[in-house]
């Protein structure tokens, strides 16, 4: 086998030779190469100033004093960038159309239309929602207020970033304790969005199977799943600066404020002729309605704790 | 805990696939959730069982075919890669 091998190994060496003997190519200017596209019109020039400047085209790599310049200034290559960005133009308008079809763009823009006060006022709002009296999404014109506007319609910026928080936060306490490795950052993504997924898909399924009719679109679904994670972050560093006894301190405060924050915010949402009202009804339907309620509001606390407590010892 | 979002895909499958399973004749129909017995009249309340058994219904009718081919490239997969 090996005598046949060097001989393969050195017949495609001799046949890679003619390739690397192309270097040395300006003792032939201007004639025609068959591997080359264009007219070589550089060397031409060369031959006429007599500057030293390599001759350019495909398949000659550029040797001169400034090979960045030659190589940007030929007219092959302006050719092959105005070819690329125009496939880079036409690829993106591709993207966008088919974007389009999957989930409109333009609706996942009011969730990031959020401004810093608003920001900061939600994150109070997730901590401490006893004092907050009005619920109700302002609507303007048969559409929900941009968040920017109303501290009660939901966005996507507040959980995205806590979520890419909370894996950071995870791998910080993990190398804390001498646990860390990199794929362990992608396992706690990974493992908390799947089940940000499973809840969305047990949410959605209990509310076609209890047949409520709701304005609760999926992304606003989304969004009010993520808010859990502000309370997990804000858990797992008081565990890291105070140990166990902040962690559960922390966490209990966020638990019972997400709770209290799910039922006040899904009370509008699913039962809404009830909430209008103001008043508890007894009816069996909205007993259905408020049990859901209250299992969603509930499983809040058991995720958060679920999600964390492995990253505090 | 492993729970990553592979698993929750193969969890997927394995729950549509057995959706898919449920035999009309034989099973379904000995249970009371045959297809052409959950006309319930035109009430307000669909009720969660006639909800179900229309959810069983419309999966097993549009997922035949694409689980057809989610399979066939799962099996060739796994053989391939364990």
């Amino acid at each position: 086998m090996h005598p046949t091998g060097l001989a393969a190994a050195g017949s495609s060496g001799t046949t890679r030779q003619p390739a690397k003997r192309r270097i040395p190519v300006g003792s032939q200017p201007g004639m025609a190469d068959p591997h080359q596209l264009f007219d070589d019109t550089s060397s031409a020039q060369s031959r006429a100033y007599g500057t030293p400047r390599a001759p350019s085209g495909l398949g000659y790599p550029a040797a001169s004093a400034s090979p960045q310049a030659a190589f940007l200034a030929d007219p092959v290559s302006n050719m092959a960038m105005a070819y690329g960005s125009s496939l880079a133009a036409q690829g993106k308008e591709l993207v966008d159309k088919n974007m389009d079809r999957f989930f409109s763009v333009s609706k996942l823009k009011y969730y990031f239309a959020v401004d810093t006060m608003y920001v900061g006022r939600k994150l109070g709002l997730l901590v401490f929602p006893y004092l907050h009296q009005d619920w109700e999404v302002q609507y303007q014109q048969d559409t929900p207020v941009a968040p920017r506007f109303d501290i009660n319609a939901p966005d996507l910026y507040i959980p995205a970033m806590a979520f890419i928080t909370y894996v950071l936060v995870a791998g910080l306490a993990l190398g804390t304790q001498d646990r860390f490795s990199p794929d362990l950052l992608g396992l706690q993504a990974s493992s908390a969005l799947a089940w940000l997924t499973l809840e969305v898909l047990v949410i959605l399924l209990s509310l076609y199977l209890v047949t409520i009719n709701t304005d609760l679109t999926t992304i606003d679904l989304v969004a009010f799943l993520g808010y859990k994670y502000v309370g997990m972050i804000g858990g797992v560093l008081m565990g890291l600066l105070f140990g166990k006894i902040g962690y559960y301190l922390v966490l209990g405060w966020c638990c019972l404020s997400i709770f209290v924050f799910m039922i006040r915010t899904l009370r509008l949402k699913i039962l809404a002729e009830a909430a209008a009202e103001g008043v508890p009804v007894r009816g069996a339907r909205n007993q259905l309605r408020m049990y859901l309620t209250m299992a969603v509001a509930a499983a809040q606390p058991l995720l958060m704790y679920w999600l964390t407590f492995h990253l505090v010892r | 805990m492993a729970f990553t979002l592979y698993s929750l895909l193969q969890a997927a499958l394995l729950c549509v696939n057995a959706i898919a399973v449920l035999h009309e004749e034989r099973f379904l129909k000995n249970i009371g959730w045959g297809t052409d017995q959950g006309i319930g009249g035109f009430g307000e309340e669909p009720g969660i069982k006639s909800q179900l058994m229309n959810l069983i219904r419309s999966v097993r009718t549009v997922m035949r075919v694409p689980l057809i081919i989610v399979n066939s490239i799962v099996i060739v997969l796994l053989l391939l890669f364990g």
